[in-house]
């Protein structure tokens, strides 16, 4: 039994391993190329490996502020979608109410719609409203589309989850935002984060729904696309790949700060231990 | 965008100066379209009939001397070497925005359809748009008249573009730079010398072939192919030439329909042979040098990017400053160095020779005379008979 | 804050949280895509502008006009789709279940390649599908590739370029939901004899479908409105519905025609999800009804 459970844990690791390397080759060549002594403009052919590119990154000016437009863009739409979005999940999961069934339809319409139609729909809003289009009017559009796939990710995550916990604390007395912060969000905390993840990544990618709620600003695929008509330059690849291992980092700091936290909570239950004391919850 | 005054509006926030929520209001009740401040929205969205003015612009026009100021320059993507706009700053003052939101004439005429048919301005001073929406700009009194005491150089256009079809007098347009569309070939595939336009057909290199998306270039260079001259071709001249590239769509001679993006494909040898831009030659060139662009024997479209003063231009003066700074054969070879497509400015090439030989010895960017009496013009076709062929196009090209 | 009653307030609690959410659908989703249905029945082009006449018949032409693209992409998407769970399902059951600490780094690394630009990771994969490169003839020698064919521009190329793009989407959510299975349940079930394949198929499998769910809607409906990979990847022949809405919109100023397409794509989407539910939903009644 233990064999055959080690036989199978290790083809998933095998297939799991070449799945995320297939996710990862396209990113290779783009790592790669930006490492290319290209000549000209384009860059589709290897000619020999260079720094320079790396030297001067933010030597296109355009391309740096439309880099920097698309973070700042991500991490605002990021929040505020992320945090409609749970709390939605949280309505449609957790508790009966009429038109429970048609909000659930409702939510899923944003997903349904093509990107072209969301992008035009909402310029034609805005101007009529004569809103300004630029920096506001991208985020509005991306909190849009993310609400629908925090909600989306958030509810898979509740769906069969035990609610009664809720209940049970609600009953021994604690308070709506008590529960909230101590009970729910510690459960659904993997969901939410994964929603969040998924929600930057698409608005740092946006390129359709931005490109008709932009007016003047640029942001990083707006920059990619404008610039493929006459070829991408390497610049792109650097900044693409730096944004990668930015992310990484990110990662792997809150990695090693959950450790420290945890290693510090473990150290501090263990005290009443040691000094004899019974342990208090 | 997608909509009557959708874009109307846009531009009216883009070009910063404030109209209120009342002014605007006022000009729908004008219109007899206001039913109610919460219709008002769905009203104006489907109610607006748009016009063509209908009235030509005139075409005198008298600019006076202004401070230069805060103006706005839409351009495409990569088609200035940025550093003239620092020294034009620095020459004349003022400070020009330049944006490069122009990546499709018909994406762009969509965005500022409504405000020029509602006869408002859209937030730049100066754009650069191709002939056949210059054409129609002209066509339909949406630009204003250059007033040529502002731009001496003009007297630097090169003789072959002083007239245009839609703008027999150069009143409302003056190139920015020119482009062959001719044919681009990967000579690590293709063995034999290729001359003509009838090479895209040949069988041997079916599936191998790419065309532009874009009628006025694929078509025009069949009916080269077939003896028409383009320039005057009539609409039924052209909807034959689109059936014979459907054909060879249908049989598979045809690989693809591409924009720019033909670029990948000829250099990493998927597409051997490709309807392709002289300027994006120059650059794959030194990415692939086994890539080359080839003036078909019957002729090659020449296509035109001209500056143009959107109606309702608020910085005229500045424009036609900006224009006339171009036009100094220095700076224009500034940007042709840069560019590298074919300058309209006279006395270019002798300036290139002395420090960029090999520039100004390249046939892409300064054709030679000969070459020079086979490019032709884009048609200038009537606003409905150019949405009958780019819907013909539509269907071949899938969608 | 008055002292509601604790029956009170979870009554009110659902709509203080469906709020805010609900409120910025209605008005920048909702408003803008009714006021789209007004645009569908509009006739006219961009020169003479368009006014509202109930020109229902644009919803006929474009059935007539795109069916092929229609189902086209339907197709496309749907392959898309059964080829991200293949790959997807055993990724995630492997982070949820046996990756342990390098869990959030697995997802990370899911999600990463998003950084990047969906159309610079797309040319990638026009570099390296390409006619001469390194895989193409790779596959040639194994004979999966004919000497003289290709894989870009084919329809293979526009499926696993849609099914690369998407694989997050059906990844995450496959993962959130297995995640959460109670592994007692499993313990529960191979204490009672059951062998792990039947643990798998009664105790995994049923608690995993809301995931699965999920992921194949987040997959399947932006797929079907892709055009991109049919532009980069494919020819004319393979062109979807995303495709002529684009150039509906954008080149030929088509707006009504454009609108309508739309609201036909997103009709069929939904058809699509309800029945899909349905099916989902009787599944797992049957099998409980068989365990």
């Amino acid at each position: 039994m233990k064999r055959t459970d080690r036989a199978r844990t290790w083809a998933l690791g095998i297939w799991s391993t070449a799945a995320l390397l297939y996710l990862f080759i396209p990113i290779f060549i783009v790592v790669l190329f930006s490492f290319n002594n290209n000549k000209g403009r384009f860059n589709f052919t290897w000619h020999g490996f260079t720094w320079r590119h790396w030297a001067h990154p933010f030597s296109n000016p355009d391309l740096a502020t439309a880099l920097k437009n698309s973070l700042e863009i991500a991490a605002i739409s990021t929040v505020i979608a992320t945090a409609l979005g749970t709390f939605m999940a949280l309505a449609l999961v957790r508790y009966g109410f009429r038109g429970r069934g048609a909000t659930d339809m409702f939510v899923f319409l944003p997903l349904a719609t093509p990107e072209v139609v969301l992008g035009a729909a909402l310029l034609a809003l805005f101007l009529t409203l004569n809103v300004n289009t630029g920096f506001v009017t991208i985020v509005i559009a991306h909190v849009m589309f993310n609400i629908s796939y925090v909600v989306v990710t958030v509810k898979a995550r509740l769906e069969g989850m035990d609610q009664y916990i809720e209940e049970a604390a609600m009953d021994l007395g604690a308070g709506v935002w008590a529960t909230f912060w101590r009970v729910t969000l510690p459960v659904i905390a993997p969901g939410v984060a994964s929603a969040a993840l998924l929600a930057a990544a698409l608005s740092v990618d946006d390129y359709v729904i931005t490109s008709f709620n932009a007016g003047q600003t640029l942001t990083f695929p707006l920059f990619i696309f404008g610039a493929t008509r006459q070829g991408v330059p390497p610049e792109v690849n650097v900044l693409a790949t730096g944004l990668l291992f930015v992310v990484l980092i990110l990662l792997a700091l809150n990695v090693v700060v959950q450790r420290a936290r945890g290693r510090r909570e473990a150290a501090v239950a263990a005290v009443p231990a040691v000094v004899g004391a019974p342990a208090n919850a | 965008m997608p909509h009557d005054d959708l874009d109307g509006i846009v531009e009216r926030m883009l070009d910063g100066s404030e109209h209120s929520r009342r002014q605007f209001i006022r000009h729908l009740a004008a219109a007899g379209l206001l039913v109610g401040p919460g219709s008002a929205f769905l009203a104006a969205c489907g109610g607006v009939k748009g016009e063509s003015s209908g009235k030509k612009a005139s075409a005198v026009a008298h600019h006076p001397k202004v401070p230069i100021g805060n103006w706005t320059f839409s351009n495409w993507p990569l088609y200035i070497d940025k550093s003239v706009l620092k020294s034009f700053d620095k020459k004349y003052g003022g400070h020009v925005k330049y944006v490069e939101d122009i990546n499709d004439n018909f994406e762009f005429f969509g965005k500022i359809r409504q405000q020029l048919q509602a006869g408002k301005p859209i937030g730049r001073d100066m754009i650069v748009v191709t002939d056949y929406l210059a054409g129609r700009l002209v066509r339909d009194g949406f630009v204003e008249a250059i007033d040529k005491s502002n731009v001496p150089n003009f007297k630097n256009l090169v003789p072959n573009l002083q007239t245009i079809n839609y703008d027999p007098k150069r009143n409302f347009s003056l190139p920015w730079q020119s482009g062959a569309t001719g044919i681009g070939v990967n000579t690590a595939k293709v063995k034999r010398k290729i001359t003509s336009i009838k090479d895209l057909f040949d069988p041997a290199f079916k599936g191998r072939v790419s065309f532009l998306s874009e009628p006025y270039d694929s078509a025009g260079l069949v009916l080269l192919m077939q003896g028409i001259d383009p320039t005057h071709a009539t609409l039924d001249q052209i909807n034959k030439a689109i059936d014979k590239i459907a054909e060879a769509q249908k049989s598979g001679q045809i690989r693809r329909f591409t924009g720019n993006d033909y670029s990948t494909d000829l250099t990493k040898g998927n597409l051997w042979i490709a309807v392709a831009y002289s300027g994006d030659l120059v650059q794959l060139q030194a990415d692939n040098p086994h890539l080359e662009f080839v003036y078909p024997e019957e002729g090659a479209m020449l296509f035109t990017d001209n500056m143009m003063l959107p109606q309702k231009s608020q910085h005229p003066y500045a424009a036609e400053t900006m224009m006339n700074y171009v036009y100094d054969p220095q700076v224009a070879a500034k940007i042709a160095a840069y560019v590298n497509y074919i300058s309209p400015v006279q006395g270019v090439k002798e300036i290139l020779l002395k420090n960029q030989p090999k520039l100004a010895n390249n046939p892409l960017i300064f054709p030679p005379p000969d070459i020079v009496k086979k490019l032709h013009p884009y048609p200038s076709l009537s606003s409905a008979d150019e949405r009958e062929m780019e819907a013909r196009m539509a269907q071949v090209t899938g969608a | 804050m008055l002292r509601l009653s604790l029956r009170r307030r979870r009554q009110l609690l659902p709509y203080l949280f469906l709020g805010p959410g609900l409120v910025w659908l209605v008005v920048f989703f909702l408003i803008p895509i009714l006021n789209q249905s007004y645009v569908s029945l509009e006739s006219g082009n961009a020169d003479i502008g368009y006014s509202f006449s109930w020109n229902w018949s644009v919803y006929s032409d474009a059935v007539s006009s795109y069916h092929t693209q229609f189902t086209r992409s339907l197709i496309y998407a749907g392959a898309a789709t059964v080829i991200d769970l293949i790959i997807a399902f055993p990724l995630a059951y492997f982070i949820a279940f046996k990756a342990g600490r390098l869990r959030n780094f697995m997802l990370l690394l899911i999600v990463l390649p998003f950084f990047t630009s969906y159309l610079v990771r797309t040319v990638s994969w026009q570099l390296i599908l390409s006619d001469n490169g390194w895989v193409v003839d790779r596959l040639r020698d194994v004979g999966l590739v004919s000497s003289n064919g290709r894989l870009l521009a084919t329809s293979t190329a526009v499926i696993a370029g849609i099914a690369y793009n998407f694989l997050p989407f059906m990844a995450l959510p496959l993962y959130v939901s297995l995640e959460k299975i109670d592994r007692r349940l499993i313990e529960a079930a191979t204490d009672l004899y059951a062998s792990r394949a039947t643990a798998f198929r009664k105790v995994t499998l049923p608690l995993a479908l809301p995931g699965v769910f999920a992921g194949s809607l987040l997959t399947f409906i932006p797929a079907v409105g892709d055009y991109i990979n049919a532009l980069l990847l494919g020819t004319p022949n393979q062109y979807m519905i995303g495709n002529v809405i684009q150039s509906k919109f954008l080149n030929i100023l088509d707006y009504p025609s454009a609108a309508a397409l739309s609201f036909m794509l997103m009709g069929v989407i939904l058809i699509g999800i309800a029945i899909y539910a349905r099916l989902l939903g009787t599944r797992s009644l049957t099998e409980a009804a068989a365990a």
